[in-house]
C-alpha cells in the first residue's frame, strides 16, 4: 500500500502534475491579459477617454477648439491606456519568470527533500 | 464482482489516503510546513547552516504532500474509460479494498454523502427505507453502475459522480420502484432527480467568469444620469456573480441578441406574463457581460427604466419628457448601453402610473441610436400597433414561446435550490411536478414557468417540514379556495354517504340526486377527465320539483355554502349580441359569467331555462362543457374545470307529468323522452349529447309534498331557536297545508308561500301575544293556522 502510494505520488509528480504546472502558464497569461483588458485596450488605444469629445461649430475657430479637445481627449486616452498595458506586461514578465522557475524547480522538489537531510547532516 | 472495478488500483489507493488526509490534513500539512519554514529561517540566522537543512526537509515534504492532495488526491481526474479510471473520488475513497461489492453494502459507504442526500431527501425517501429497498445480490450492481455510467455521459461528466451511483442503485431496485408508487411518486423521478444534480454539480464546476477587466468601459462614455434613473442589470449580475444557467444560451435569448445585433435596433420583446421576457434579457445581460457574444454587443450593458419611478421624480410632463430625451442621450453617446423597457406599455399610458411617452420613444426609436428592448404582452403589443403603427413598424418583435414542461421543470428545479438557500428549507421533486401540473390547472392568467414559479414560492408558507406536494395543494387552496388535496378521511366519509346529506335537505328525485352525488365522488378521487367541468347536467322536469334546490344542495355540501353557485337566467340571454355580455371581462359589467368564474372557480353554475337561449349562447356552451373553459372578449380564458355545470329547463314538462301520472318510472322513458325533444326541436343533439347526464324530475306527490312541509318546518325551527321556542304541525295541519300549497303546475314551489302565511305569521302573533314564551313547544293544529285568507 505505501509503496503503491509513493510510486502514485512520483508518477504524478512528474507526470501529470508537471504537465499541470506547464499548462497553467497559459492560463495564468491569460487571467493577467483578461484582468486589465488587454484586448479591449488595444482595439480601443487611440479612442478618446471615456467619450468625453464635444462637436465642431460653424467658425473656423470653434472646429479648431473642438479638433483640439478630441486630440486631447484621445491623448489621455492613449497614455492611460499605455500605461495600463505597461504594467499588464510588467506583470505577465513576472507571472511568466515565476512559472518557469516553478517549471524548472518542481522536479526538483522530491529529490531536494533527502538531499536537505544529507546536506544537514554534513554540514 | 471483480471485474467492475478495481478497488486494489492506485488510483482507489490514492483516493483512500486523500480521504484520510481530508481538508483538515491539508490545512495543517500547510501550518506545519510554514512553522518549519519559519524555524528553518530563525536557526539559519542564529545557529548556522545545519538545523535549516535539517528544517527545510520536512517543510519542503509538507508542502509537496499537500500540493498532491490538492492538485491530484482531493479531485482525481478521470484516468480511462473503465469504472476504476471513472468512478468519482468520493465513490472510490468510501470503499474499502476487502469489502463485497453488493448494492446494499455499497449504499451503506456511500449514503451519508451530500449527494446521496440529494437525491433521498427530494425524493422523501428516508435513509432507511432506501436501505430496506436494495438487494444483497452481487449481480445487480452490474446494472446499477450501467445506469450511474449512462447518467454521467448523459450529464456531460467525464467521472461517474457518486450521486449517480446512487440513483443507479435505488433505480435497479424492483422493491424501489413499488416503494415510489406507495408515495405517489413516479420511477423516473430518481432520474430526473439525478439529472437535476448533474447540473448542479456541472455549474458548481463551472470555470471562474470574466467580466472584462478594468479597462472594459474606458472606450464608452460615462452614465450618471442613467445610473440615477435606471437599473443597471449588466453590473449587478457582475458585482454578485448572478448565473442564469442553461437559459444564458437558450433560443429566446438568442433570437433577442441576433435582434440586437443589427445596428441600434429597437426590440418588442412579447410574451404573456410568467413567460419569462425579464428573466430572458438578464440571461442575455450575463451573456453581454461575459463578452461571450459578438464583438458588436460585446461588454453592453442593459439599463432598466421603469415608468413609475420616472413619473415619481418628474416634477412635470415637460421635466419627464426633458428626462426620456436625456436619458436616450446619455445612453446613445455611451455607446454600451441597452435600455430595457420593462412593462413597456406603462410607457404608452396603460396602467396605473403609467404615462404617455409613445411620440419621444418614435423619435428615439426612428433616430437608431441607441438599442432598446420593449417587454410587452401580446395584448399590449396589439393595443400599440392600433394606437401607434409608426412605432411598432420600428420595432422588431421577438415573440418568446412557451416552454416545453421538461425547461419548465428545469427553471423549476433551479427556483428550488434558490428557495432552499433562502429559507433552509428542502424543496420536495414532488412539489416541482405539483406546481407544474395545478398553476397549468389554476392560473389562467399567467404562463409558464412564471406561474408555476410563483406557486412554488408560496407554497413555502405552507410547508411543515419540507415542501412538498401537499404545501403546493395547500397553497393552491388558499389562493383559489379550490380542493386540490386529496379527501381527508372525514370528507370521504361525507363524499360517500353524499345522498344522504342531500336528502337532509331536499325530498326524493333519488336518481337525480344519485347521479349527481356519483359525479361529485368520481371528480374528487380524481377519476374525471381534467380537461373538462367536474360534472354537467341538464335537470328536466316541471316547475317546483327541486331542480334549483338540488343545484343548491350541491352548493352546500360539495362546495361548502349555498353562495358557491352562480345563477343565471338564461331567459335574459336571448338576442345574438347577449354573447358578448356573457363573454364581458367584468371591467365594466356588474354580473359577468366569467368574472364570477374567476372570482369563485369553485362552484356550481347553474343555467336556469336553457332552452330560451340564443343558439350562440347554446353553441358556446358546448365549448364549455367539451374544453372546461371560455375566453372572454379580451382574451383571456376562464376555467370552469372546477365547475359544475347544471342547466335547467322545463321543456317537456308536460310529457313527464303526464306519463309519471299514468304510473310510468322516470328510467322507462328517459331515453324516448330525449328524442322527443330533439325531435321537437327544443334541444341539438349535439347539446344534449354533451352533458354528462340528462336528469328527469319527476312531480311531487301529496306524501312527498308532507316532507317537503316537514323540512321547511324544520327551517323555521332553526330559526326559532334563537328564542328557545319551536313549533310543531298536527298531520292534519300539514295536510291543510298542502293542499293550500299544491299547485300542479308550480309544484312545490308556492309551499314556502303558503308556510310563511300560515304558520310563520300565526307564530308571530302569539309571540306578540305573548302567548309564546321562550321555552314553549306549540303545536299548531288546522285551525291556529291562518289558511283561509
Amino acid at each position: 500500500m505505501l509503496v503503491m502510494l509513493v510510486v502514485a505520488f512520483f508518477s504524478w509528480w512528474y507526470g501529470a502534475g508537471w504537465r499541470q504546472v506547464a499548462a497553467s502558464f497559459e492560463a495564468r497569461l491569460h487571467g493577467v491579459a483578461e484582468a486589465f483588458s488587454v484586448r479591449q485596450l488595444l482595439s480601443t488605444l487611440f479612442a478618446p477617454w471615456r467619450r468625453i469629445i464635444t462637436y465642431p461649430g460653424a467658425s473656423l475657430g470653434e472646429r479648431l477648439r473642438a479638433w483640439s479637445d478630441n486630440v486631447f481627449s484621445r491623448t489621455i486616452g492613449f497614455v492611460v491606456r499605455v500605461f495600463v498595458l505597461l504594467a499588464a506586461l510588467l506583470l505577465t514578465l513576472v507571472v511568466a519568470l515565476l512559472t518557469i522557475i516553478e517549471i524548472v524547480l518542481w522536479p526538483l522538489a522530491p529529490l531536494a527533500i533527502p538531499c536537505l537531510i544529507v546536506a544537514g547532516l554534513l554540514a | 464482482m471483480s471485474q467492475l472495478f478495481d478497488l486494489r488500483s492506485r488510483r482507489a489507493a490514492e483516493a483512500r489516503f486523500g480521504r484520510a488526509i481530508g481538508s483538515r490534513g491539508y490545512r495543517a500539512l500547510l501550518i506545519t510546513g510554514s512553522i518549519l519554514l519559519a524555524a528553518a529561517i530563525v536557526q539559519g540566522m542564529t545557529h548556522g547552516i545545519r538545523y535549516t537543512y535539517l528544517l527545510l526537509s520536512p517543510a519542503l515534504l509538507c508542502y509537496t504532500v499537500a500540493v498532491w492532495w490538492k492538485r491530484q488526491l482531493a479531485v482525481l481526474p478521470p484516468s480511462g474509460q473503465d469504472l476504476t479510471g471513472r468512478l468519482s473520488v468520493d465513490v472510490l475513497a468510501r470503499l474499502k479494498p476487502d469489502m463485497t461489492l453488493q448494492p446494499q453494502n455499497l449504499w451503506l459507504a456511500l449514503h451519508d454523502h451530500w449527494q446521496a442526500f440529494f437525491i433521498t431527501n427530494h425524493l422523501l425517501i428516508t435513509r432507511e427505507m432506501a436501505h430496506a429497498q436494495l438487494s444483497t445480490n452481487e449481480a445487480d450492481l452490474d446494472q446499477a453502475l450501467q445506469i450511474a455510467t449512462h447518467l454521467a455521459e448523459r450529464n456531460g461528466n467525464a467521472t461517474i459522480e457518486l450521486g449517480f451511483v446512487i440513483a443507479g442503485l435505488l433505480m435497479t431496485s424492483p422493491s424501489m420502484q413499488q416503494l415510489l408508487t406507495q408515495i405517489k411518486a413516479q420511477p423516473s423521478d430518481i432520474e430526473v432527480t439525478a439529472d437535476w444534480l448533474g447540473r448542479n454539480l456541472s455549474d458548481m464546476h463551472a470555470v471562474k467568469r470574466n467580466f472584462g477587466g478594468i479597462g472594459r468601459d474606458w472606450a464608452f462614455g460615462f452614465t450618471p444620469l442613467l445610473n440615477r434613473f435606471g437599473q443597471n442589470i449588466s453590473l449587478a449580475i457582475a458585482k454578485h456573480n448572478a448565473h442564469f444557467g442553461w437559459l444564458v444560451k437558450s433560443e429566446s435569448v438568442r433570437s433577442i441578441e441576433t435582434a440586437l445585433s443589427h445596428k441600434n435596433a429597437a426590440v418588442a420583446l412579447v410574451g404573456p406574463d410568467g413567460i419569462g421576457k425579464t428573466t430572458s434579457v438578464y440571461a442575455l445581460a450575463q451573456r453581454l457581460i461575459e463578452g461571450d457574444t459578438a464583438q458588436t454587443l460585446a461588454y453592453h450593458q442593459v439599463i432598466s427604466l421603469n415608468a413609475t419611478d420616472l413619473a415619481s421624480r418628474a416634477r412635470g410632463p415637460g421635466d419627464l419628457k426633458h428626462i426620456m430625451v436625456s436619458l436616450a442621450n446619455e445612453a446613445a453617446h455611451a455607446g454600451h448601453i441597452i435600455l430595457l423597457f420593462d412593462n413597456a406599455q406603462m410607457f404608452f399610458g396603460d396602467g396605473h402610473g403609467s404615462f404617455d411617452a409613445s411620440q419621444i420613444l418614435l423619435s428615439i426609436v426612428e433616430a437608431r441610436s441607441v438599442p432598446m428592448i420593449f417587454a410587452l404582452s401580446p395584448q399590449d403589443f396589439q393595443r400599440l400597433k392600433s394606437r401607434s403603427t409608426s412605432l411598432t413598424a420600428q420595432l422588431t418583435p421577438v415573440v418568446l414561446q412557451e416552454l416545453p414542461e421538461t425547461d419548465v421543470m428545469r427553471v423549476l428545479e433551479d427556483t428550488a435550490v434558490g428557495l432552499e438557500n433562502r429559507h433552509h428549507i428542502l424543496v420536495a421533486y414532488e412539489a416541482l411536478r405539483e406546481a407544474y401540473r395545478l398553476s397549468g390547472r389554476y392560473e389562467q392568467d399567467e404562463a409558464y414557468p412564471g406561474k408555476a414559479i410563483k406557486l412554488l414560492e408560496q407554497a413555502v408558507n405552507y410547508a411543515e417540514q419540507s415542501v412538498t406536494a401537499a404545501s403546493v395543494q395547500r397553497a393552491v387552496e388558499q389562493t383559489y379556495g379550490v380542493k386540490a388535496s386529496s379527501a381527508a378521511p372525514a370528507e370521504a366519509d361525507a363524499l360517500l354517504h353524499l345522498e344522504d346529506a342531500i336528502h337532509a335537505r331536499m325530498v326524493n328525485q333519488t336518481h337525480a340526486v344519485k347521479a349527481v352525488a356519483s359525479a361529485l365522488r368520481r371528480a374528487r378521487a380524481g377519476v374525471t377527465n381534467p380537461r373538462r367541468p367536474i360534472g354537467s347536467f341538464l335537470f328536466l322536469g316541471p316547475t317546483g320539483v327541486g331542480k334549483t334546490e338540488l343545484a343548491r344542495s350541491i352548493a352546500a355540501t360539495y362546495f361548502g355554502a349555498e353562495s358557491a353557485m352562480i345563477r343565471l337566467d338564461m331567459s335574459e340571454y336571448q338576442r345574438p349580441d347577449d354573447v358578448q355580455r356573457l363573454l364581458a371581462t367584468g371591467e365594466h359589467e356588474a354580473a359577468s359569467l366569467l368574472m364570477s368564474v374567476r372570482n369563485q372557480p369553485f362552484s356550481v353554475v347553474l343555467l336556469d331555462e336553457i332552452e330560451k337561449a340564443h343558439p350562440n349562447i347554446l353553441n358556446l356552451l358546448l365549448q364549455l362543457l367539451d374544453e372546461g373553459q371560455l375566453t372572454d372578449t379580451s382574451g383571456r380564458v376562464a376555467s370552469f374545470k372546477d365547475c359544475i355545470i347544471i342547466a335547467t329547463s322545463n321543456a317537456g314538462a308536460q310529457t313527464i307529468r303526464e306519463r309519471v301520472g299514468k304510473g310510468e318510472s322516470l328510467e322507462s322513458f328517459s331515453s324516448e323522452f330525449s328524442d322527443e325533444l330533439i325531435n321537437s326541436g327544443q334541444f341539438k343533439p349535439e347539446l344534449l349529447n354533451r352533458f354528462d347526464e340528462m336528469v328527469l324530475f319527476r312531480p311531487l306527490n301529496a306524501d312527498e309534498l308532507a316532507q317537503v312541509v316537514h323540512l321547511l318546518i324544520a327551517e323555521v325551527n332553526k330559526t326559532l331557536a334563537n328564542q328557545n321556542i319551536s313549533i310543531e304541525l298536527t298531520p292534519a295541519a300539514i295536510q291543510a297545508i298542502v293542499s293550500a300549497g299544491n299547485d300542479p303546475r308550480l309544484g312545490a314551489r308556492p309551499m314556502r308561500r303558503v308556510l310563511q302565511r300560515a304558520v310563520e305569521d300565526t307564530v308571530a302573533q302569539k309571540i306578540l301575544r305573548g302567548e309564546a314564551k321562550p321555552g314553549d313547544h306549540l303545536l299548531l293544529d288546522t285551525p291556529d293556522l291562518a289558511l283561509a285568507s
